[in-house]
């Protein structure tokens, strides 16, 4: 596409270096076609340590650091990368971002370290990641792609801080493991900080995102 | 052949380059994780000792409490970790020994507790095991190790060692196996007894 054709840019009217294109993508990557609850991926790590919001934080910043640098370097790289070896390209430039990841947490934040066990090296097989990059990053520019990278990154840790909140506000009484519900009346239900808590709350925010959402719209057949 | 030999070397650069950002990474963080490998050890030690600590204390602090109730020492090849609390004039109060050994799927390493006769179990715990789940990976829930609190490690006739088995007359150095698990039970009792024989050799 030419630069004079190029759609103007709808949040700053010009043709700035996201090409345009920058909101939308924000508005697609957290919201319309979120990566867990419209695209329903990365469910894994997404029922596994959700049992508490702080620990869904973490995993969340960890997804966005991971999503970003991800690509933008596949970005950047996208013209270099032959076309053959290009999935094993991406995931050694995932992987790298895992890991330093993983050993800063390691090194800086132990107990967090310990109670999301694997996985955060597991991000290396996030679907998310892996999709964006292969999906995105490799046919954008590098500024496009970090917004992408965000606004993926986004949508992932606030569906995952939803879900954290109700699991340990329902399955404990705490929110950050301070006592909110007290006590006298309120019995945490063990359910939720459990297995079957997850799919419950899962379950429940990806129909209350397509509800608000609505229906897709159906496909023209050609 | 020349595509071939372009990305060839394009994976080599690569793959070098990540190779070497890891290695960064890595050796940066290396004394930090480290440190906090350490202040693990030391809680475990603490905990099996039953040094009374507060529910969540640091990791600096956990090296003080260590240091000023726990002194490191050797009987034959066995290290202890000897509990004297400041307030008892060097009485001991308290002597832990660490025991390892390979469990069904993978390395199983606790530490055991023992009252100042050196006979009677004060504790257990196991900080790395990989037993199923449910099963033998019960050895670590708190009703399988606290039924090793006040038993003997040697039978009547003076005999150092531990049975876990289920069944049969109770004695003071038996506790009940856990069902299901009898191969990690059975190393697990192997591993006590290695650990009780060269603590006792030393007598």
């Amino acid at each position: 596409m030419a630069d004079n054709q190029r759609p103007a840019c709808v949040s700053c009217n010009t043709h700035r270096l996201c090409g345009g294109r920058g909101l939308l993508t924000l508005k697609q990557g957290a919201w319309a076609s979120n990566p867990l609850a419209i695209q329903v991926l990365g469910i894994c790590s997404a029922l596994a340590v959700t049992n508490r919001l702080e620990n869904s934080l973490v995993m969340g910043g960890a997804l966005i650091f991971v999503c970003v640098g991800s690509n933008l370097l596949v970005s950047l790289l996208r013209k270099r990368t032959p076309h053959r070896i290009r999935m094993i390209t991406e995931v050694a430039i995932i992987a790298t971002f895992v890991i330093v990841f993983d050993q800063f947490l390691k090194a800086f934040y132990w107990d967090m370290s310990k109670q999301l066990g694997p996985y955060v090296g597991l991000i290396i097989t996030n679907c998310i990641v892996m999709g964006r990059a292969e999906a995105f990053a490799l046919q954008n520019p590098p500024i496009l792609s970090i917004v992408d990278g965000v606004a993926n990154g986004l949508g992932y840790a606030v569906v995952l801080a939803i879900i954290g909140f109700f699991r340990e506000l329902f399955g404990t009484g705490e929110i950050f493991g301070r006592q909110v519900l007290s006590g006298q009346w309120y019995t945490p239900n063990q359910i939720m900080i459990l297995a079957p808590g997850a799919f419950f709350a899962l379950g429940i925010v990806i129909g209350v995102f397509n509800a608000i959402k609505g229906p897709e719209p159906e496909e023209k057949k050609p | 052949m020349k595509g071939s030999l372009y990305a060839l070397v394009y994976a080599a650069i690569l793959g070098s380059t990540c190779a070497l950002l890891l290695t960064a990474a890595a050796s940066f963080t290396a004394p930090y994780k480290q440190a906090n490998e350490d202040a693990e050890e030391n809680l475990n030690i603490l905990i099996v000792l039953k040094v009374p600590l507060q529910a969540d204390v640091s990791s600096k602090q956990l090296v003080e409490i260590f240091e000023t109730n726990v002194r490191e020492g050797k009987r034959g090849e066995a290290t202890t970790y000897v509990y004297f609390p400041p307030e008892a004039n060097g009485q001991p109060r308290a002597i832990a020994l660490q025991f390892s050994g390979p469990g069904l799927w993978g390395p199983i390493k606790g530490f055991l507790a023992l009252e100042p006769d050196m006979k009677t179990v004060r504790g257990i715990t196991f900080y790395e095991q990989e037993e199923t789940p449910g099963l033998g990976g019960e050895i670590a829930s708190s009703w399988f190790r606290e039924q090793f609190e006040g038993k003997s490690i040697v039978d009547e006739n003076g005999n150092p060692g531990v049975i876990i088995k289920s069944g049969g007359e109770p004695t003071s150095n038996k506790v009940d196996a856990i069902s299901g698990a009898t191969m990690t039970c059975n190393k697990v009792e192997a591993m006590l007894n290695e650990a009780i024989k060269r603590i006792r050799e030393t007598e």
